[in-house]
């Protein structure tokens, strides 16, 4: 042990760590009642962090040219020791962000727990979905499929409803004409570095407002008050709450290896789980293949596109209700969270998620 | 478990779990990415390597792949051929043929090889590795 | 007012996804005339569509000749329109693709026979509504229409070892493309195992069969185990998957019977 402690001593007297424990961590006090809902900000945080080191690793062999990048990947699963398990991990892996990030949201949505002049997290965190969103989308083309070619195809197409610049949009998101090797340079550039970088500038950002406004308590129980914000700032206190680290610290962990673990149970026992037929046919341009479909969390814009008479008011409702969303926090104002005080956003909650999973399965199966 | 087991002690029993399961798992996270990230074999091994006689013209060199690496047939003087390994022995930079000079010139620090690979001047430490090499009908076979 | 709307509404999402049948329907001239002609003129057009030649794009004019996109000279000499082959003419014409089938065939007791009238092509396979071919056009009730069933069932005895085979590994193929397995070259190779062993057995003669099908069983032998290889590595790679899996279920179970544990000290 003296060798440890001289060591944390030597940085401790440099850097103060002891102190950053003792206030930020072990000192850092969540409310007592908090749930393993507020575990998914910690999974996310891993989720990513495998992202970018299985994408790394793909990156050492992914070759972005039209001509061989199908190849590459096929060598990828084929040839290269272990590379089948790396880009399995970081396809199946996007999918599980895409469930974290939701139930993220739905958790947060449910408790409002962006309430208490906590509009920066939440703006925040509904860019850093956005974001992923593209990151998918970006990511999805690169491996140079039917797929990939035929669901970009499809989904920069989608830009051309807007009046007046759409024919000009979707030229310009393709960088030509049609999805080429331009497009395919652009979503790679945006794909392994441009996105990436903003994103862990927001996920930054959103840490630290998490961090300075104080963790919200959840809304439930006999001694929950209802309160309205001081007109001034002030740090959301948990005096009796528990330590983050390591109290709270191990159920997070707990949560991130139970994900992980569904995460390999996907990859071993239902690799096919996101990967259809047309995701192993080499990209062609002159061959639509029959039944192409987005991945599951955009089959209901695909779907809103394709119910509305013109893509114009379907493009309209799907920014309207995003907008929406984006300034719920500036539009809903009352103070009070308990669910059960407030019947109408809980209807409209759960409505609003039966319409989404509706409008997707019928997405799937039209 | 015995009721009288505190939460402390627990604690401390399954750290000591948790300890065990993170080198497992931490070895089955970099044995993958340290087989992933492993030289691929280079390819031939110990396979002689072919160069067609017309490729040597007399007083010429002829730069070719050995086994991965850079080497070099010369043809000195008519019928008698030399392969030397066509990396310095200074810094690893690839030598380049003076035809005129009728020797190697290594272009990173001015180090100095005859046609049969002896240091002729500068810093390299020991002569070109010699390769062997025989005729074969119209072919060099090398190694 | 809504009714309508909404009847308008389904209307145009139905045309919507209608669009491409249509345009897929109206590619041929053939096909638009005849396809609208009773009787034998028009029945053709009907089969072809359930048939093999309709689902991998080979249209009429690819078998019986003739301009597929001028109205007027679509069925002139001119533009090599043949119409319909002469019974002893159909190997010949079938012949114009299936060359190894139609050679194997020529050399055979049928082929051989083809001008006393024995069965070609079409006898066995059917014309337009032709299916992908299968061990079941060997039966009893079809070769009796000439001849006695003994010496095809024979033939179709020693077939259907080898004709298993091959189904088998073909769908193991398309069982590992799906996982994302490189079988190209394991699919060509048994592609080519496919139409020797379809040339050897039309030349109808079971001794030749015999001989030759054990070099077709040896080849797809080989392709099924590479097959048998690739699924050992899949049943490894399984298996060290669980393991790590049950470590990652172990890890977390442990981590929140830490978290009771503290739980159990902030009750104080």
């Amino acid at each position: 042990m003296q060798p440890i402690k001289m060591l944390v001593d030597f940085v401790d007297t440099r850097l103060g760590v002891r102190d950053l424990y003792n206030k930020e961590l072990h000192g850092y006090l969540l409310p007592r009642k908090v749930n393993a809902w507020y575990t998914l900000g910690a999974v996310l945080l891993v989720l990513f962090k495998i992202q970018i080191i299985t994408g790394i690793l793909l990156l050492m062999f992914y070759v972005p040219d039209s001509e061989k990048a199908f190849a590459s990947v096929q060598a990828i699963m084929n040839d290269v020791p272990y590379g089948w398990l790396f880009r399995m991990l970081h396809a199946v892996g996007a999918n599980v962000i895409m469930i974290a990030l939701l139930l993220h949201m739905l958790s947060v949505l449910f408790m409002s727990s962006y309430k208490g002049r906590r509009e920066f997290t939440w703006l925040t965190g509904f860019t850093i979905l956005n974001l992923t969103m593209g990151l998918c989308l970006t990511g999805y083309l690169l491996p140079w499929s039917q797929l990939s070619f035929w669901a970009t195809t499809v989904a920069t197409d989608a830009a051309g409803a807007i009046p007046v610049i759409g024919d000009y949009l979707v030229e310009f998101l393709r960088g030509g004409a049609t999805v080429g090797n331009q497009t395919l340079g652009r979503f790679f550039a945006l794909h392994v570095v441009g996105m990436p970088l903003i994103l862990l500038g927001l996920i930054g950002v959103h840490l630290f407002c998490v961090k300075r406004r104080g963790i919200s308590a959840p809304p439930f129980g006999e001694d929950y008050k209802a309160s309205e914000p001081l007109p001034f700032f002030e740090h959301e206190k948990h005096k009796d709450g528990i330590p983050f680290f390591p109290n709270y610290f191990v159920k997070d962990a707990a949560v991130i290896c139970f994900f992980i673990a569904f995460m390999l149970a996907i990859i071993f026992y239902a690799p096919g789980l996101f990967f259809p037929e047309s995701a192993f046919q080499p990209a062609d341009p002159f061959l639509t293949p029959p039944h192409i479909k987005p991945e599951w969390y955009f089959l209901w814009a695909y779907q809103t596109l394709k119910i509305f008479p013109s893509e114009i008011i379907g493009l309209g409702v799907q920014g309207a209700f995003m907008t929406f969303l984006a300034l719920l926090p500036f539009i809903d104002r009352s103070p009070e969270r308990r669910p059960g005080k407030r019947p109408l956003f809980i209807t409209c909650y759960v409505l609003t998620i039966l319409v989404f999973v509706a409008i997707s399965v019928w997405g799937h199966y039209s | 478990m015995p009721t009288h087991v505190s939460p402390p002690q627990r604690r401390k029993f399954l750290f000591t779990m948790l300890g065990g399961l993170g080198v497992l798992i931490g070895a089955a996270s970099a044995w993958p990415i340290f087989r992933f990230l492993s030289p691929v074999a280079s390819g031939s091994g110990n396979d002689q390597v072919v160069v067609p006689r017309s490729e040597v013209a007399a007083g010429k060199a002829h730069f070719f792949d050995y086994r991965g690496k850079p080497a070099v047939l010369l043809q000195p003087t008519p019928g008698n051929f030399v392969a030397l390994s066509a990396v310095c022995t200074h810094l690893g930079c690839v030598v380049a043929w003076q035809d005129q000079a009728g020797e190697f010139l290594c272009p990173c620090h001015g180090g100095r090889f005859s046609a049969d690979g002896q240091v002729l001047g500068g810093p390299p430490p020991k002569p070109l590795e010699t390769l062997v090499v025989e005729l074969d009908g119209d072919q060099l076979k090398v190694g | 007012m809504i009714r309508t709307s909404i009847s308008l509404f389904v209307l145009m999402l139905f045309t919507l996804l209608a669009a491409p049948a249509l345009v897929l329907a109206a590619d041929t001239v053939c096909i638009e005339c005849h396809g609208g002609q009773p009787g034998p003129l028009g029945e053709p057009v009907g089969q072809w569509r359930t048939s093999v030649h309709a689902e991998n794009g080979i249209s009429c004019h690819e078998c019986h000749g003739g301009d597929p996109t001028d109205y007027a000279m679509a069925m002139s000499p001119d533009k090599g329109f043949i119409g319909a082959p002469e019974y002893a003419d159909v190997p010949d014409f079938c012949g114009r693709c299936h060359v190894g089938v139609a050679d194997a065939y020529k050399g055979g007791a049928h082929g051989q026979a083809l001008e006393a009238g024995a069965a070609q092509c079409v006898v066995c396979h059917g014309n337009h509504a032709i299916q992908r071919a299968n061990l079941d056009l060997i039966n009893e009730e079809a070769c009796s229409q000439c001849h006695s069933y003994e010496r095809a069932a024979l033939i179709r005895l020693s077939l259907v070892e080898t004709d298993t085979m091959i189904n088998t590994t073909e769908a193991d193929l398309e069982r590992l493309y799906r996982l994302g397995f490189a079988v190209d070259e394991m699919e060509d190779g048994l592609f080519n195992q496919r139409n020797s062993f379809h040339r050897i057995f039309h030349g109808v003669d079971v001794e030749r069969v015999r001989a030759e099908t054990a070099d077709v069983q040896a080849e797809v032998g080989k392709i099924s185990n590479q097959v048998a290889e690739i699924d050992t590595t899949i049943q490894e790679r399984k298996l060290w998957g669980s393991a790590v899996l049950g470590l990652f279920i172990l890890a977390g179970v442990i981590f929140l019977l830490v978290r009771k544990a503290y739980e159990e000290e902030e009750r104080g």
